[in-house]
């Protein structure tokens, strides 16, 4: 999954760089406001963690020109202020979440996946569709109840496809959720995690839509 | 020391004095007028004698008070005439006179009759006992009045100092910490200057109170960020896989203690700056020793990066000034020379005087301050929006806060040939430094 994290702090962003990695998440970091709205204008990120104070752009201001633009995407508020008021005008603001700092890596990794669940419209942790089924919080795939060890890039894959059953998403989409800025994209490498998935849970699991893209197909259980 | 007590004492006495001597006064007046009444009634009788045929031996005239002797003598000498056979009077000049006769004062008045010589005469005794008892009389209103005046007194000098115990009893209704101002309506002239200071100063008390609180405050919130950093530091080296993973993790977390650690100690010298400067004593400071001392000291962390520092223009220069102080002052604007100055920059440390006075310069060639940003940088906290270096954001409060006490001005420029950075610290020419008793003398 990809996000993006808007923090002017260097020790602070790194440490969340890192830590979220490991979490299997791709992180595009930024440290000002006005570098996090082009980012948020031009890429799909599937949450953006948002510091309040900001140079050049507070984040509240941020937040608020997202959403008058309509974007959609989840918001979680990370800050030092935890005033009631400051929490309620985030909140209120159109953020989804609100974590003071100091706090803890699993913590937040933990509300990541609150907020991305209930963007979502799904109660239940694991994401089910048909035989499949995703942990994000182990990165567990089963099929068939069974365990499939795969790869955390098709594992972001699978996850991206299922964030809209069965709509197509195009190899140009599917990288731009998959791989931040700094990293190397193969021109075939969406091709090539498909044809493993393919290989790991049957060829019925992902349908090519020529000329178009790929999708999550439903299979029975 | 009690003004009721004072102002009762005085006026009491006073009264008592006054009473005193004007009952004293009163009593002598009123013994002479009624001396002198007596005397009058002596005449008047003797006029009154002119036209009788006088008989002797007998109380004559109903409602004489047989007290008086009267005494007749013909124009021959002879005394034809005597009131009271017991008592003799001898014949005086005419007039009044006081005669003492058998070891007793009387009074006589004599006076020509057509040829007699009639004399009328009245022990002094009993004169000055009935003198006495009318002045004692005209006494009795004065001296009841006297205890009268006192309570009066008394009451009035209550109700004279009562608003100072209302206001007394206002202030000891309030809270223990308000600090609101106290009402200065319906005050008495005399109290009204007083109560106004002191809402002055209550004001000023308040306001350091609100400063002192909002650097905590302050202080608690930017610490958050340093701490968070730390947290999240180490939960990534917990979760470190690699050896090189983790070393990296750790390398990370040891600097963001030592940020944490810089944070703290910068806090608590800006913290430290009003009480010290309070108790420090102010004396002649070498500004160039400083210099060289503070240069000498932060050589290893300008050769770590490496930052060419040098000192340049060296004069001895003295001022007036807390040593510790300044130093802290040079040793802030050095770091952050040195931290904003990338690897193979310089510095410059200049310690002299010019025309305007004694100055303190650090000059870098780093990225330098946007002219825009030089009014905010002072600010506590406040951090160059996209500065790379970690900092507290104290450092130039700091070095505003120490000038400021030396009532030295601070200057933000462009370094050399317009690149980087120059700040300079300008003391005062000759003053004295708030707090000093010895002027300050110049190389």
């Amino acid at each position: 999954m990809r996000v993006l994290l808007v923090e002017d702090d260097p020790m602070i962003g790194e440490s969340i760089r890192k830590g979220l990695r490991h979490e299997g998440y791709v992180i595009d970091w930024v440290q000002d406001g006005r570098a996090a709205e082009i980012a948020i204008e031009n890429e799909p990120y599937a949450l953006v963690l948002l510091d309040l104070g900001l140079p050049r752009k507070d984040g509240f201001a941020v937040l608020a020109s997202i959403r008058g633009r309509k974007v959609r995407v989840p918001v979680l508020i990370l800050t030092a202020r935890d005033a009631i008021s400051d929490r309620v005008k985030g909140l209120d603001s159109g953020a989804d979440d609100y974590l003071v700092k100091p706090f803890d890596l699993d913590e937040l990794a933990a509300r990541m996946r609150a907020v991305q669940r209930r963007h979502a419209g799904r109660a239940e942790p694991v994401v089910v569709h048909g035989a499949l089924a995703l942990n994000p919080v182990t990165h567990e795939v089963r099929h068939r109840g069974q365990l499939v060890p795969v790869s955390a890039r098709e594992f972001a894959l699978l996850q991206a496809l299922l964030e809209c059953p069965g709509a197509v998403l195009s190899r140009t989409q599917l990288e731009e959720r998959l791989y931040g800025w700094g990293e190397e994209v193969a021109s075939n490498s969406v091709e090539v995690h498909v044809h493993n998935l393919r290989k790991k849970l049957g060829e019925g699991v992902i349908r090519t839509v020529r000329g178009i893209g790929y999708s999550i197909t439903s299979e029975r259980a | 020391m009690s003004i009721r007590k004072n102002l009762l004492l005085a006026l009491l006495s006073t009264l008592l004095l006054l009473g005193l001597a004007t009952s004293a006064a009163t009593y002598f007046a009123a013994r002479r007028e009624a001396n002198e009444l007596f005397d009058y009634q002596l005449r008047q009788m003797a006029l009154s004698l002119r036209d009788q045929t006088l008989q002797s031996q007998n109380t004559f005239y109903p409602g004489f008070d047989y007290d008086f002797i009267v005494q007749v003598w013909n124009p021959g000498g002879s005394l034809v005439y005597l009131s009271n056979q017991n008592i003799l009077l001898p014949q005086s000049k005419f007039g009044f006179n006081t005669v003492a006769v058998n070891g007793e004062d009387w009074r006589i008045f004599t006076m020509n009759n057509d040829g007699k010589i009639v004399q009328v005469a009245l022990p002094l005794s009993l004169r000055s006992d009935r003198a006495a008892a009318i002045a004692l009389r005209i006494l009795i209103p004065i001296v009841a009045s006297i205890p009268l005046f006192a309570l009066l007194i008394w009451l009035l000098v209550g109700w004279g100092l009562e608003p100072l115990g209302s206001i007394a009893r206002a202030i000891a209704k309030r809270a223990p910490s308000s600090l609101q101002p106290l009402p200065e309506q319906g005050l008495p002239d005399e109290v009204q200057p007083m109560v106004a200071q002191l809402n002055s100063f209550l004001a000023r008390l308040a306001e350091a109170i609100e400063t002192q609180r909002r650097f905590t405050a302050d202080a608690a919130h930017e610490l958050r960020t340093p701490l968070a950093a730390l947290q999240l530091q180490l939960q990534v080296l917990e979760r470190a896989q690699t050896l090189e993973d983790r070393s990296d993790a750790l390398a990370q977390l040891k600097a963001g203690v030592r940020r944490a650690h810089r944070m703290v100690e910068q806090l608590l010298t800006l913290a430290r700056l009003e009480p010290e400067a309070a108790q420090t004593e102010v004396t002649p400071v070498r500004l160039d020793r400083l210099a060289a001392e503070s240069v000498a000291e932060i050589e290893p962390l300008a050769a770590a990066k490496p930052v060419e520092m040098r000192l340049g223009r060296m004069e001895p220069v003295i001022i007036p000034g807390r040593e510790k102080a300044l130093r802290a002052l040079l040793d802030n604007l050095v770091e952050n020379a040195i931290r904003y100055t990338p690897s193979g920059g310089r510095v410059i440390v200049d310690a002299c005087a010019d025309a305007e006075g004694p100055l303190l310069a650090v000059t870098d060639n780093g990225p330098g301050i946007p002219a825009e940003e030089r009014e905010r940088v002072f600010d506590r906290f406040y951090r160059l929006p996209g500065s790379a270096a970690p900092g507290s954001g104290l450092g130039l409060a700091i070095v505003k806060n120490i000038a400021d006490s030396h009532g030295a001005k601070v200057d933000l420029a462009e370094g050399v040939g317009g690149v980087g950075l120059t700040v300079r610290v300008r003391f005062p020419t000759g003053q004295s430094v708030p707090g000093n008793s010895s002027p300050g003398e110049q190389a």
